[in-house]
């Protein structure tokens, strides 16, 4: 008994220790510098079969190309996310709704960035069900699950109170994912079809950027950054053979 | 004379008894005897660390809950959301048709209150998050020939057959490769057997597939469905079986 109380106890501490240490600050920021670079693979990227379609493939088509590595110019690479890890302080987060859209049976867009207290819009355009179901990407536990019956229909819902990393999942189209960062700051970009990022208005200072891919994880950096200039911080991934 | 005191006593002891009763069943329990009455009746499926892998785990399918998620799927409140304490209570007296979970109406309300407070103990959740509001659902219209067609139409038009099956034999062009957040497979209900796994009435089945069950791939369609098709589904899937009650108007309800 004494256990399970101490163990209940010292959660409890924890959770609020957790909860005071991480509290973000919104101050004015003026004359703020950026955070920018190019995120790029190395080498080949490896070939990933194209994605093959079980159900609904009178819609869905039989093949769907697997967007795990998409590479644009010179080797730039899409969908990394970047941040500034653990900032503690700046400009205040968005309040914009971000969207997930159901379309041709793939999740659009398949990686993107959120602060806590934006919401998100639910849609799709496909005329078969889908259902949205994101998940704690470390716990698996289902953070809602939303059934789209039919084309056009969308729902805006809350993100979690807390930032996570969000895995999303059709369960009726298995091959479908996406990923949403959740953060408790506004630090973050993710890279556009060239590998190209820009973080803005960061208050000077010295931070750690993370740069995170869904297959071949995440690299960190150091940056600082001076009033009113750009700092260039470049990432290369090299995929496993 | 007689009469009215007997009344206003059967007051006073409602009144009385209305501090306790105002937590509701499954409310304000003590974790401390929970555990003993846990241990007793629970552990050997559940497990002593509440993750669902009790000695009797390895040969029961569906799985029994792991509980430091805080993820449960028979609710009154909306996708996501914790159960309340009474929706626990229910699952807990009524127990899980069709499964390896019994149904503890023996062990008494008090056992029972106790034992979902110590259930709570296993994750972190319960302190970090509350339940959020219970759906209302309408009361329920009669059941009629006419309300089971509508319900069908419902039925098609929201797409259930995706999982479910054009006959509702739960064996939809979805049913197959389907997991819970556990990793488990897991299939969609044949809902021409007669029986859901938690509880057979209209309110039963109405929360079902609007609050969806989390954990699994059943999502909610609250946004998608209004209380009325709500309603004329619940009529369609209670057609389906002569298993299933059904209310048959008002000459029905006793
Ligand atoms: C013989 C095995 C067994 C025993 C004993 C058992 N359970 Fe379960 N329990 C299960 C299984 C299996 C499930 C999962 C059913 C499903 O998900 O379809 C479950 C699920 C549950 C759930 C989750 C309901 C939800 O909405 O997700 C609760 C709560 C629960 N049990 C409570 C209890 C309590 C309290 C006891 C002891 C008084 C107990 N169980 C004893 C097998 C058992
Ligand atoms: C993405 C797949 C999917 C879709 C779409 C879906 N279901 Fe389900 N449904 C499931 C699964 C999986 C289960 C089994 C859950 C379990 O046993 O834990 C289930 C279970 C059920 C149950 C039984 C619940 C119980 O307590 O046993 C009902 C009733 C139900 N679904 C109704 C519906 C209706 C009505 C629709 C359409 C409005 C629908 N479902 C759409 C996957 C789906």
């Amino acid at each position: 008994m004494r256990k399970v109380l101490s163990t209940a106890l010292s959660a409890a501490l924890l959770s609020v220790l957790s909860a005071v240490g991480s509290a973000y600050e919104v101050i004015t920021v003026t004359n703020g510098g950026t955070v920018q670079g190019v995120v790029k693979l190395v080498g080949q990227a490896p070939t990933v079969p194209p994605i093959k379609t079980t159900k609904n493939q009178d819609y869905c088509g039989n093949s769907i190309d697997n967007p795990l590595y998409v590479v644009g110019k010179d080797g730039g690479l899409k969908n990394v996310e970047v941040f500034l890890k653990g900032i503690e302080k700046g400009k205040a987060n968005p309040t914009a709704t971000i969207t997930l859209l159901n379309t041709h049976c793939m999740f659009d867009p398949r990686v993107q960035g959120s602060s806590t207290g934006q919401q998100i819009k639910i849609a799709s355009d496909d005329p078969i069900l889908h259902n949205t179901h994101p998940q704690n990407n470390d716990t698996n536990a289902t953070i809602y699950n939303i059934a789209l019956p039919f084309k056009g229909f969308s729902v805006t819902k809350p993100l979690p109170a807390t930032p996570e990393l969000i895995r999303v999942k059709c369960d009726a189209h298995e091959w479908m994912r996406a990923w949403i960062w959740e953060f408790d700051h506004p630090y973050y970009a993710t890279t556009d079809a060239d590998g190209h990022f820009e973080i803005k208005d960061v208050p000077p200072g010295t931070y750690t950027v993370v740069a995170w891919h869904e297959v071949m994880g995440q690299k960190d950096a150091s940056a600082t950054v001076a009033a009113g200039k750009p700092v260039t911080v470049d990432f290369s991934f090299t995929p496993k053979k | 004379m007689k009469r009215l005191s007997i009344v206003a006593s059967a007051f006073v002891a409602l009144a009385l008894a209305a501090p306790a009763r105002a937590q509701g069943p499954g409310s304000g329990g003590d974790p401390v005897k929970g555990k003993v009455v846990y241990e007793r009746y629970c552990l050997s499926c559940h497990g002593e660390l509440g993750n669902g892998a009790g000695e009797f785990a390895e040969w029961i399918t569906t799985k029994p809950r792991d509980y430091r998620q805080g993820t449960f799927k028979w609710r009154s409140t909306p996708s996501g959301s914790l159960p309340t304490d009474a929706d626990l209570d229910k699952t807990i007296r009524d127990g899980i048709y069709g499964t390896f979970m019994p149904t503890w109406y023996a062990i008494g309300e008090h056992n029972r209150r106790d034992v979902i407070a110590y259930i709570k103990t296993f994750s972190a959740r319960w302190k970090t998050d509350k339940p959020q509001p219970s759906i209302v659902i309408p009361a329920e219209p009669p059941y009629s020939d006419a309300s089971v067609k509508r319900g069908r139409a419902v039925y098609e038009k929201s797409n259930c057959a995706q999982c479910h099956g054009q006959d509702a034999l739960g064996d939809g062009p979805s049913a197959h490769e389907l997991k819970d957040d556990w990793g488990n497979p897991i299939v969609p209900y044949d809902l021409t057997q007669g029986h859901i796994k938690c509880g057979d009435t209209g309110s039963d089945i109405y929360r079902v597939f609007i609050t969806g069950l989390n954990g699994t791939p059943m999502p909610s369609f609250t946004d998608s469905i209004s209380p009325e098709e709500a309603w004329d589904l619940v009529h369609y899937i209670q057609s389906l079986s002569a298993l299933y009650p059904k209310n048959y108007g008002p000459a029905a309800a006793k």
